[in-house]
């Protein structure tokens, strides 16, 4: 009997030992936030990968660039407060004075000399140097005043200024970029756990008052959905930034411990096919597919109905959208006409490559392969591995033609109407009147002409229907009730935490 | 017996070089362009050709193989292209986490088996073994993620007694510390020990079979005697194999729940390091495993040599 009263004391004490600090721990101390992020950075350094973890926990919380991509997917003075041009070759920035680097020195002109001279010299390997190269002069004015000279007009400079990869740091600490970057943005790097996290504190002398409103900040790599997803359930995480799954939204949204946040973003999941290749090099049978396509249908299978269903290429996001979504309508009599015309039919056999990483793609194709058969189109699905995806499907070098007839995947990258007057993309769809169209919008900065050339743009893809177009990917974000001041959309790959703060 | 060791120490030696020829041909031949990857899907081929070239991959496979174990003969593993860091101190800063998961998952699994199976056989065809049986079967059956998932579901999400994952370094004290790897150890042995559960029992079934223990009983030994002296003995060597082997793989098995519970370990670097066709990393922490896995078992080779002197002259 003492004996079993003596195990029981124990056991007590043990499960008070092991149940007591955790309680402790989920108490939400003020000022600190624990976000989940599913792939950990390769580095730290913006201009030396192009990888969008890198972008997702730097980008404006650490370092920033003269222009910023705002919320609202607008471009912004940021650094530089404003600029001007008068022949659109030459472009002067002046700065915000007062801005301080990390490491307490004043951002000056001669640091954005420095680092555009960087990103252009190929000893450095810029992950997107080509983008730079347009820049042929740079004229540092006064301490506050820098001069850029263009070979070209070129619409999309502005942008360039603001992505990940012409952030300003300071020159003395170009060698510890990797591991610990330095810039102007409201959080310094605090500490980088390889694969266990990755913590930011705030910075003391941000230039913009009031900001940031959070102490400290730690990105959990967490990888699994589920464990994140336990995670977040347990109190181990206060928020998952970057798109819980569509099927754990409705349970998570009726939990009165966590709101869901739904927004849009410029992720563009298309049906690519093969344009070089028969039978998709007959417009017809484009449309066809078009056509015998259910998009809804797609929308509520593949993501639970969340996302928008898209009609052309440009995202929802971008200031030049049009929704053409009703354009080209689910019509299977009309595909199984065009099918005919085009010599079908009796349909074919058609094989859809995706890669499972990329787990929608999977669940979209399910749906597109049962509605291909409709109409006749025999679709075999199969799974392949990203490396071979990217090497064979994306038809990275040294391939030199897409082995695919169709493949589905999402396009991240906001302005990328860029890739259809490319022959040489994946799509190998080779039309020279959209070609000229972009050239022309490339060298427009009347805004209205521009928009004008936009619209004109998007009418004709729905038109040719070189991919079809299906659905923007959701933004889904779950958080802890009590969490004010996260972006709702997301257009551009940063997460911008400058706002973010816990109600009282 | 020193002849035995050393001839055990060859064999090592052996499997250790085919083992790093395989790795290595094996990462080589994966598709996928380590270089097009790492440099993401905007590269220009010109610097994924550069990068291709300054990782070395450019030349013969045989001419690479020889450099990389040349150099890792001398300790020197590379350095990781996705952290530009070395390799052997990457391996070495994620051991803190891995080695006491795997040896916490496999004390927990000796622990718990042993006992459990000398009482299904003490207890044989009757309800408890039935029931102990049927508890193994269960453990064989439920895959280790899965158990992980349901474990963090019960105990972090329910009842709030552990956090769901990730640890925090030994740094915050030793009962921490363990407290955060108790629930992946349990969700890692669970399936060993179901398996050394079921083995120790045919063990122990095997040897009350023996015509030593049936002489031992005649002569009126007590019952607890002839279990503890005559046949647990003899019953270990078996047993020994399997959980040597077993250890082995709890260190395999920890890349997917390491996944699961986010740990730092070795088990994420590898799966990491694969997804980024981090080479040098992948080799190495394939090396590595592979060494510990060898040498446990030239160790477990010994130890019954030991308890058993007539498998030394085998």
């Amino acid at each position: 009997m003492s004996l079993w009263r003596v195990m029981l004391a124990l056991a007590l004490a043990l499960a008070a030992l092991v149940a007591g600090s955790p309680a402790a721990q989920a108490q939400q101390q003020a000022g600190t936030l624990v976000v989940q992020a599913a792939a950990e950075p390769p580095g730290l350094d913006m201009t030396a990968s192009p990888a969008t973890a890198i972008q997702n926990t730097i980008h404006y919380n650490v370092q920033e660039s003269l222009v910023k991509l705002d919320k609202h997917g607008k471009l912004v003075p940021w650094l530089a407060e404003r600029w001007y041009t008068t022949d659109n070759l030459n472009y002067t920035f002046f700065l915000k004075k007062g801005v301080r680097f990390h490491n307490g020195r004043e951002m000056r002109a001669e640091d954005v000399k420095f680092v555009l001279e960087r990103a252009m010299n190929p000893e450095t390997k810029h992950p997107h140097r080509p983008r730079y190269l347009g820049i042929t002069n740079i004229i540092v004015k006064d301490t506050h005043t820098v001069t850029l000279t263009l070979k070209a007009i070129d619409s999309n400079f502005l942008l360039t200024m603001a992505r990940p990869g012409s952030v300003i740091y300071p020159r003395e600490a170009v060698d510890t970029l990797k591991t610990a970057p330095i810039g102007t943005g409201p959080f310094t790097v605090a500490e980088w756990k390889r694969g266990d996290r990755l913590v930011l504190a705030r910075n003391k002398d941000y230039w913009i008052k009031g900001l940031p409103r959070l102490d400290k900040v730690t990105f959990r790599f967490i990888p699994d959905p589920n464990s994140a997803l336990a995670a977040l359930r347990a109190g181990d995480i206060d928020v998952s930034p970057f798109g819980i799954g569509p099927e754990n939204a409705p349970d998570l949204k009726k939990d009165p411990r966590f709101q869901v946040i739904t927004g849009d973003t410029t992720n563009d999941v298309i049906l690519a096919m093969n344009n070089a290749k028969a039978p998709f090099s007959d417009k017809r049978v484009r449309l066809a597919i078009t056509h015998a396509i259910n998009k809804d249908e797609v929308l509520k299978g593949a993501v639970f109905g969340y996302g928008k269903v898209l009609g052309s290429n440009v995202d929802p996001l971008n200031p030049y959208y049009v929704d053409l979504s009703k354009e080209k309508s689910h019509d299977p009599a009309r595909a199984k006409k065009l099918l005919a015309e085009a010599g079908f039919p009796n349909g074919f056999d058609a094989v859809l490559k995706v890669a499972p990483q990329y787990y929608y793609t999977v669940r979209t194709g399910e749906v597109i392969v049962s509605q291909l058969a409709k109409v006749g189109i025999r679709v075999k699905m199969e799974q392949i591995e990203w490396g071979q995806w990217l090497g064979r499907v994306y038809c990275l070098p040294p391939c030199t033609s897409p082995e695919y007839d169709l493949t589905i995947i999402g396009h991240g990258e906001p302005w990328d109407i860029n890739n259809y007057a490319n022959p040489k993309y994946y799509f190998r769809w080779d039309n020279a009147e959209f070609q000229k169209l972009f050239k022309e919008s490339e060298a427009t900065l009347e805004d209205k002409k521009r928009r004008e050339l936009y619209v004109k743009m998007q009418k004709m893809l729905a038109e040719e229907a070189p991919v079809v177009w299906l659905y923007m990917y959701p933004r889904l974000v779950a958080a802890k009730k009590g969490l004010t001041g996260l972006w709702k959309d997301l257009p551009t790959t940063a997460l911008d935490l400058s706002e973010v703060a816990w109600q009282k | 017996m020193r002849r035995f060791i050393l001839r055990r120490a060859a064999a090592l030696l052996a499997t250790l070089l085919f083992v790093s020829i395989l790795v290595f041909v094996v990462v080589r031949i994966l598709p996928g362009d380590p270089a097009l990857l790492i440099m993401g899907t905007e590269a220009s081929p010109e610097a994924a050709g550069r990068l291709r070239e300054a990782m070395g991959l450019d030349r013969p496979i045989p001419v690479q193989y020889l450099e990389w174990i040349g150099r890792a003969l001398t300790g020197d593993l590379g350095r990781s292209i996705q952290y530009d860091v070395p390799v052997g101190a990457l391996i070495l800063s994620r051991l803190p986490v891995t080695l006491p998961l795997t040896l916490m998952a496999g004390g927990l699994m000796i622990l718990a088996a042993i006992p459990l199976g000398v009482f299904a056989a003490t207890r044989h065809r009757r309800w408890g073994d039935y029931l102990t049986m049927t508890l193994s079967q269960v453990g064989v059956a439920v895959p280790g993620f899965w158990a992980g998932l349901l474990l963090v579901l019960l105990f972090s999400v329910r009842l709030g007694w552990f956090q769901s994952g990730g640890f925090d370094g030994w740094a915050q004290g030793l009962l921490p510390a363990l407290k955060s790897l108790l629930l992946p150890a349990v969700a890692l042995g669970l399936f060993q020990f179901a398996v050394l559960a079921r083995t120790t029992r045919s063990a122990i079934l095997e040897v009350l079979r023996e015509e030593y223990v049936k002489t031992a009983r005649a002569k009126g030994v007590a019952e607890r005697a002839v279990l503890f002296r005559h046949t647990l003995r003899n019953a270990m060597i078996p047993v020994l194999t399997v959980a040597g082997v077993q250890l082995g793989q709890l260190m395999a098995g920890s890349i997917i729940l390491e996944s699961v519970f986010y740990l730092p370990g070795l088990g994420r670097l590898a799966l990491g390091a694969i997804t980024a066709r981090d080479l040098p990393v992948v080799q190495g922490v394939v090396l590595f495993v592979a060494s510990v896995i060898v040498t446990i078992n030239v160790a477990v080779d010994v130890l019954y040599g030991l308890l058993d002197p007539r498998i030394r002259y085998e």
